[in-house]
């Protein structure tokens, strides 16, 4: 099964959803900028996490990172 | 339960006699030389820019020493996220803007209080209002006003927990129901408003700072950031403390604005806050936005659960991110929930800020959820005690990745309260009703957003050649009694009595690192790093004692009523007094010390330990008036092994009071950013004519992690008061309530939305009536 690896830094997740669920965690400007090169802002996906039940905050970064996560083979 | 000497008795307050005397020192109290008294000019804006500040005539006004405004600080800024140094958001005196009806411009040091209060009308201070932004839904929307520049959407922090398949566990669902929920903000409330008095050597570059708080060691970090010091040049004392309830964490402005006019002026400066500062600039219990999703099986099993949270932040971080985890935490307990989700965001907004007070995380959460749970039982025709039994977590209970129970009597307590409620309550009258509410809190966290690299808690004990003991901790007593229970500890794991153990507590200079008194922590992690101290002296003894006793090396020693003896032979000992004596000899004239510390380690991402319990409340409505009563409050307890009965029951009742004040009265509402009741007289707290009989019952356990097995005692208890009472309410009358303060006029409402409820469904009903006729 592949992994897959945050743009911005060297966290690797077993699925999409988990590493949309870690990249919304930071906090740092980094990770919140390359948001904004995909056509995303970071306060609109917490917003849609927040105000909505469910994930879909954190199911629209993950079917970004779908197209755009590196696949890994490392564990 | 094992018996023990001193744990487990009830004793008195060790501080009760200087207390109840007048003698007992509070931080306010202090007096030095030449000491000047210190003001802080208040903005009247939300939010505004400072666009210039003029102090001439205050400097010229006869007693006034010196004016500072925030160019005149060292600039550093601070705050309890510290490992997310952006969080790091406090500083001395706003410079730029400032945030809040109260947020601090200047500050003036004077030979008296009243020439430093005249010297801040003498300040000129030109503002440019910017827009502004109370509510956090608001807050988080694209276009509102952004609180700090670097936080767009007013985001100040977010937190994410799930297990489970929460989707999966809503479809498997036979009943899932929605509610939302507004919970009010609430103060504090301390007797002793915050205060400061701060002495800097110029001589030897070294600050001294007293003050009211719950963490000296907090304090001694914040104001080193504060001031661009070294730690070691900064010693906080904390002496008696008049109440805290968590609004004595954060490091306040009286205590860095006194620590800087003191450097600047070469003298002590005193600050102290009048109560209207102390209502308007100082922190609260957060207001919040909650929207639950539950779903249970028919039989009331729950299956699945959903929270989210939109907390009210206000101007700065303080502990309010860790209230932002902890309500996400805390909402679970004591269930068990196999599939759970929740988001929680912390919006920047041009308030004082929310933070960490008494119960933090768990009394809004628990409202919401326990009120929801009472609907989803009526609707499936469950018994609400049944429902908590159903759903209620066993030993060894493991929430994936956040939290395991160890000790864990919840089950005991609801089968002990459903007996003692027949018997206490075998008759409900008219327009009474019984509610219940289960409840956990923690021992301590576990988190460390400080970032300290020290021991969680740390103490040293010295036992000098009469047998006297001096404990030393930086642990802080904050009127909870923990200098009790300090002493108690120490002394039985000696085997002497509390009144040979002498305190020095509080004070950075002279003893090691505890982070202090939030989250319940003292008993638990001060108490083990006591008994960690202690027990190795203890077992220098035993070694002595065993050398000149001569017995069987397999035979137990034990140290207890100031002997150390052999377990099974009690007549075959020393006196501890003759041991210490020889040790010391033996040591080279050295006293016996030893010093302990406890970090947890493996115990998840919340605490070592929980205190649990259930409540039941028994109240009556006046449908007339709206009135509620709390006629009957009965809690069923599992605090462990308790170390002071008579504390406890302390903590227990101040619980209560709190909590039934946040069910009933205590708000704080605001227009403009601006508070409404800023004084006792409109700010309603219950008084002792108000508040009901409270029946405690102990379900003992035994904390493997805890002291002689103890844990929490202070915290658990406030959550369930105010939702117990709702949902006694909802029993009497079946009016629901999705926010907190069940004040006369709400309640009527929601009495008569539900007879209007009522009245449509009798009439929904008629028609298929008429048909089968």
């Amino acid at each position: 099964m592949p992994n897959y690896r945050c743009p911005m830094c060297r966290k690797i997740c077993s699925e999409h959803l988990d590493l949309a669920r870690h990249y919304l965690g930071q906090t740092d400007k980094k990770h919140k900028d390359w948001l904004k090169t995909q056509g995303l802002s970071y306060a609109a996906l917490i917003k849609a996490q927040v105000t909505e039940f469910g994930n879909k905050g954190y199911q629209a970064l993950a079917d970004v990172l779908k197209k755009t996560a590196a696949e890994v083979n490392e564990g | 339960m094992k018996e023990y000497s001193i744990i487990g008795k009830p004793t008195p307050n060790v501080d009760g006699p200087a207390k109840v005397t007048g003698e007992a020192a509070y931080s306010i109290d202090i007096t030095l030389p030449n000491m000047l008294y210190g003001k802080l000019l208040r903005s009247p804006y939300p939010h505004a820019k400072i666009l210039s500040i003029d102090t001439s005539k205050a400097e010229e006004l006869p007693g006034v020493k010196c004016v500072i405004t925030g160019k005149d600080t060292p600039g550093g800024k601070w705050g309890l996220w510290r490992r997310f140094r952006e969080l790091a958001d406090q500083q001395a005196l706003a410079t730029d803007k400032v945030r809040f009806i109260g947020d601090p411009v200047a500050a003036v040091a004077a030979s008296t209080e009243e020439i430093a209060e005249k010297a801040l009308d003498l300040i000129e201070v030109e503002y440019e209002p910017l827009p502004a932004v109370y509510d956090p839904i608001e807050a988080i929307k694209d276009d509102a006003p952004m609180v700090h520049d670097d936080f767009p959407s007013n985001i100040n922090a977010t937190r994410h927990i799930e297990w489970g398949d929460v989707d999966k566990g809503f479809a498997e669902a036979d009943y899932v129901r929605e509610d939302r929920y507004v919970i009010e903000a609430a103060h504090p409330c301390a007797m002793e408003v915050h205060n400061s008095v701060a002495s800097y050597d110029k001589g030897t570059g070294r600050l001294t700072v007293w003050t009211s708080t719950g963490s000296p060691y907090f304090v001694q970090q914040n104001i080193a950031e504060a001031l661009k010091l070294r730690e070691g040049d900064v010693r906080v004392i904390k002496p008696h403390v008049g109440g805290h309830y968590g609004g004595k964490n954060s490091t306040m402005p009286d205590a860095v604005n006194a620590a800087i006019l003191s450097m600047k002026t070469g003298k002590p400066v005193k600050i102290v806050f009048n109560r209207d500062e102390e209502f308007t600039t100082t922190e609260h219990r957060t207001a919040q936005h909650m929207a639950l999703k539950i779903g249970l099986k028919k039989d009331g099993t729950i299956v699945a659960f959903e929270a989210k949270a939109i907390t009210n932040g206000g101007a700065f971080t303080g502990l309010g991110a860790t209230t932002l985890f902890l309500t996400g935490t805390f909402i679970t307990m004591p269930y068990r929930i196999p599939n759970y989700r929740y988001d929680g965001v912390r919006a920047y907004t041009n308030i004082v800020w929310g933070t960490s007070i008494r119960g933090f995380g768990a009394v809004p959460s628990k409202y919401c959820a326990e009120t929801q749970l009472d609907r989803a039982a009526k609707d499936l025709g469950i018994d609400p005690l049944e429902i908590r039994r159903k759903n209620a977590v066993a030993p060894g209970y493991e929430a994936p990745g956040q939290y395991k129970f160890e000790s864990c009597g919840i089950q005991a307590c609801i089968e002990k309260m459903a007996v003692r409620v027949k018997e206490k309550w075998p008759n409900v009258e008219k327009d009474e009703g019984i509610g219940y509410c289960g409840f956990a809190y923690m021992s301590g966290g576990i988190f460390n957003w400080i970032d300290t690299p020290y021991a969680y808690s740390s103490a040293h004990v010295k036992v000098n050649w009469d047998g006297t003991v001096d404990l030393y901790s930086q642990a802080a007593d904050v009127g909870q009694g923990h200098n009790t229970v300090a002493a108690m500890i120490c002394a039985e794991e000696l085997g002497i009595g509390i009144e040979d153990i002498r305190l020095h507590m509080g004070d950075t200079a002279h003893a090691y690192t505890d982070l202090g008194a939030w989250g319940s922590r003292e008993t638990l992690m001060n108490g083990n790093a006591i008994k960690d101290a202690a027990g190795q002296i203890k077992q220098k003894l035993i070694d002595l004692a065993r050398l000149k006793l001569g017995e069987n090396i397999a035979y137990d020693l034990v140290a207890r009523n100031k002997r150390i003896y052999l377990e099974l032979r009690p007549e075959r000992g020393l006196s501890y007094y003759d041991l210490v004596k020889d040790a010391i000899r033996a040591n080279d004239g050295v006293p016996l010390t030893g010093t302990g510390h406890y970090t947890p380690h493996n115990k998840g991402m919340i605490s070592p330990a929980y205190g649990m319990g259930i409540m039941a409340i028994k109240a009556k409505v006046d449908r007339e008036t709206g009135h509620v009563t709390a006629q009957d409050v009965l809690v069923v307890h599992d605090s462990g092994q308790i170390i002071n009965p008579l504390g406890a029951r302390g903590q227990v009742e101040g619980s209560i009071h709190m909590g039934l004040g946040y069910g009933l009265c205590e708000e704080m509402p605001m227009d403009q950013g601006m508070l409404l009741n800023p004084e006792f007289v409109d700010y309603k707290i219950l008084r002792t004519r108000d508040m009901p009989e409270i029946e405690i019952l102990d379900v003992p356990t035994y904390e493997p992690n805890g002291p002689f097995g103890a844990k929490e005692a202070a915290e658990a208890t406030i959550a369930p008061a105010a939702p117990a009472l709702a949902n006694a309410v909802y029993q009497a009358c079946g009016a629901e309530f999705f926010s907190n303060v069940l004040k006369p006029e709400k309640v009527l409402k929601a009495i008569r939305e539900k007879e209007k409820k009522d009245k449509e469904s009798a009439k929904s009903k008629a028609p298929s009536k008429a048909k089968g006729k």
